[in-house]
């Protein structure tokens, strides 16, 4: 096989052409819009320059804590599904009976519907009839029962806890394929050196595990950044006042109240968020890999 | 070798685009058989249909309507009629259910995007359905249907623009919200009916004394805590006569207005005070006659079907074992009334239009009406002249109690009910401490004004 034989660019055409078409050709409109009154009351569209974003950046607009909210979620889940992740991961790659009944389990709720899951949970966090309030109302733990989705204490880290929940099995999958790939001979050469468990993990599986690492980190990035149905399904933005609200949840309900030129605003700066975010992940993970 | 690669590559090539052929030949053929085609060809017979032979039940074949409203409009037996519709005529009814807090988002997102159900409710309010749901652009016309005549006056204003009728009221709208009470507590306590907020707090501490929740409410709905604000309209209008033609004019503010002040103040007043019990946040709506029957909640606000619904749940309850008065905010006592309620409308871009006017036409006729009046507990007259009504002497002993009578802001006040809401987060900030009575005001103050420019109001411009 030629090695330096080069493809010519007309090969990349079709998909730089489809690409173009479906996702740069409408992120630049709706960066366009934005500079617009777009709205559904109106057919007419008048350039308003940076009217959208002033009232998206403006103090008394709650729009910055919708973004805040935005980016917290991301921060939080992210950090706590890999960090959950690996542990199970680490635990259900050792020689314990069940290994697959227990992966199974910990997989399954990624495979339900979000927005079914919101709704067993708004319906199991209830503080007067939820299983979870009567669970610990039963067994004389009463001071952990909390309401748990109607005060702003506690809502965000119910709907966050649950997405953790759900999305853990993900991420532990995708990091036991990590740890599985490792070869078994560094081990063995660690424990004949006279590491400990400990040791061989952060000397070993994590150092090793770091792409992987890295990949989840990403998926977890972009999904938190693009966080819907969940947020629908449980709060749907509240209690009271955009405790809960997250980016795609209030340019949902600025679109469907027909403002389309702050929703599509909003999104332009979670974009702007998304391009800065996704710039730096590349630049860390592609700073390993070898150029064949 | 190579000329037999040829020959092969040539029999795959001519082999591949004659199957491409074929799926795309096949594709109209199969599509003929489709609901989706068979679709304007039925809609086309039934209007044939209609003109030949009015009112005779032709058969249509393959028709499917989508009826999309909130959760509580399409009644039990509204469904019920709808499998009789469908024996009658072919047409399938889907019914598009939609929890009541997600409700007003998604009907607008899908009309703004073009792609409405058939049939759609919506609360009337003459305002609303011109500045919000565009009906001139987003419904058909329905004023020369042949139960037009029939529905009652003040409805039909609410459902019309620049005269022609674009609705169907799909409710009871002569009911009021006020509070339901539970006779038998109120009369084993002695307490008597509040005609103060003094009175009606006074009323509830002695509920609470007895470990008795004095108020049921539902704030997770997301709609039925906002009622407490806009139906205390008639009292901020007594106190300030004229408020509602001002802030329709764009010369007075909700914020400055001090009656409305006090009944956010006492909304949150109650809730402080443990008035509303534990759950107010979390309970739900539908779970009202279940807790009502037991004994445990002594007032909700509701319209003057509670008794019938909790009857049904336990029939040890009787229906008049319910009593109503207003809801004695800002020590009000005009009764709340309010001529709009939910409404049927059919999606201008339906493919279904012929279909979606039988329809209604069914659900308009004498025995439907009489059917939901025998069926709805919460249905006591329907606004249409052709429907029955059976209201119980509670029910008239209770309207004859306030002779004078008040419409509700949503309805008299321009700009209000969209934002339905955004008032119901508002407000549950305000229960939480996140938001002060006066700030609940600036903000829909604020949305008024950003939704009568973007409808480029003239009071506003």
């Amino acid at each position: 096989m030629n090695k330096n034989k080069t493809y010519p660019f007309y090969f990349t055409i079709g998909a730089l052409l489809l690409y173009t078409v479906l996702f740069v050709l409408p992120g630049i409109m709706g960066i366009g819009y934005s500079f617009t009154d777009w709205s559904a009351y109106s057919d007419k569209l008048n350039f308003v320059g940076f009217e959208n974003f002033k009232t998206v950046f403006s103090a008394d607009e709650n729009y910055i804590k919708i973004l805040t909210n935005t980016l917290l979620f991301t921060v939080v889940t992210t950090i706590l599904k890999n960090a959950l992740g690996l542990l199970m991961a680490v635990l259900l790659t050792k020689h314990i009976k069940f290994l697959n009944f227990h992966r199974g389990i910990i997989f399954m709720p990624n495979v339900l519907s979000t927005l079914i899951v919101g709704m067993i949970f708004t319906s199991i966090l209830d503080p007067a009839t939820g299983l979870l309030n009567t669970f610990f109302n039963s067994t004389g733990l009463g001071f952990f029962a909390k309401p748990w989705l109607t005060t702003s204490q506690f809502a965000f880290g119910s709907v966050m806890a649950v997405d953790i929940w759900k999305g853990l099995g993900y991420i532990m999958t995708i990091l036991i394929a990590g740890i599985l790939s490792i070869s078994p001979t560094y081990y063995e050469a660690a424990s004949i050196d006279g590491a400990n468990g400990v040791q061989a993990f952060f000397k070993i599986t994590l150092p090793l595990l770091l792409p992987t690492l890295a990949t989840t980190t990403v998926l977890n990035v972009i999904y938190g950044l693009k966080i819907f149905d969940m947020v629908y399904a449980m709060t749907n933005g509240g209690p009271g006042k955009a405790t809960t609200e997250v980016l795609y949840t209030a340019v949902f309900k600025m679109f469907s109240n027909g403002q389309y030129a702050v929703g599509t605003a909003l999104s332009s700066v979670m974009f702007l968020f998304m391009v800065v975010i996704g710039f730096f992940m590349i630049r860390v993970m592609t700073k390993n890999e070898v150029v064949e | 070798m190579k000329k037999s690669f040829r020959v092969l590559s040539a029999f795959l090539t001519v082999g591949m685009l004659a199957s491409f052929t074929a799926c795309s030949g096949g594709n109209p053929m199969a599509s003929s058989n489709s609901p989706a085609s068979a679709t304007p060809a039925a809609s086309s017979q039934a209007s044939a249909g209609d003109s030949s032979a009015a009112g005779s039940a032709a058969k249509q074949e393959n028709v499917t309507i989508t009826f999309m409203a909130s959760q509580d409009w399409v009644q039990d037996a509204e469904i019920k009629l709808g499998a009789e519709f469908e024996k009658q005529t072919g047409i399938k009814v889907d019914y598009q259910i939609i929890p009541s807090n997600q409700y007003t988002s998604l009907l607008m997102t899908k009309l703004n995007a073009g792609e409405g159900p058939d049939i759609f409710g919506n609360q009337s309010g003459r305002f609303d359905i011109q500045t919000q749901l565009n009906v001139e652009k987003n419904a058909v016309d329905l004023s020369s249907e042949s139960w037009v005549g029939n529905v009652d006056k003040d409805a039909a204003a609410e459902l019309s623009v620049n005269g022609k009728l674009y609705g169907q009221p799909m409710g009871d709208v002569s009911a009021v919200w006020a509070i339901a009470y539970n006779k038998n507590i109120f009369k084993s306590l002695g307490i008597e009916i509040p005609k103060t907020y003094s009175d009606f707090k006074a009323a509830c501490a002695k509920i609470k004394a007895k470990g008795i929740t004095p108020i049921y409410e539902c704030v997770s709905d997301g709609w039925h805590h906002t009622l407490w604000f806009p139906e205390m309209g008639p009292a901020a209008e007594t106190a300030t006569p004229g408020l509602a033609d001002n802030l329709n004019n764009n010369k007075a503010k909700m914020a400055d207005n001090q009656t409305m002040q006090t009944v956010l103040s006492q909304i949150k007043e109650m809730a402080t005070l443990g008035y509303w019990g534990d759950n107010y946040m979390s309970n739900k709506y539908a779970d009202t006659p279940k807790n009502f029957a037991t004994g445990k909640y002594a007032m909700t606000v509701a319209n003057q079907g509670l008794g019938a619904d909790i009857n049904k749940v336990d029939p040890k309850f009787k229906v008049d074992d319910v009593g109503y008065f207003v809801i004695p905010l800002a020590d009000n006592q005009t009764l709340n009334v309010n001529p709009c309620g939910p409404s049927r409308f059919i999606y201008k871009n339906s493919k279904n239009v012929d279909a979606a006017k039988k329809y209604l036409e069914f659900m308009a006729s004498d025995s439907s009406l009489k059917y939901l009046t025998e069926n709805v507990s919460k249905f006591n007259k329907l606004p249409y002249s052709n429907a029955p009504s059976k209201y119980s002497d509670t029910i008239k002993e209770f309207y004859a109690r306030y002779p004078k009578t008040g419409t509700v802001y949503q309805t008299a006040v321009k700009y209000l009910n969209p934002q339905w809401t955004e008032m119901g987060s508002d407000i549950s900030a305000l229960l939480l401490g996140e938001e002060k009575p006066n700030e609940v005001l600036k903000n829909i103050d604020k949305r008024r004004a950003e939704q009568a420019k973007t409808a480029k109001d003239p009071a506003w411009n």
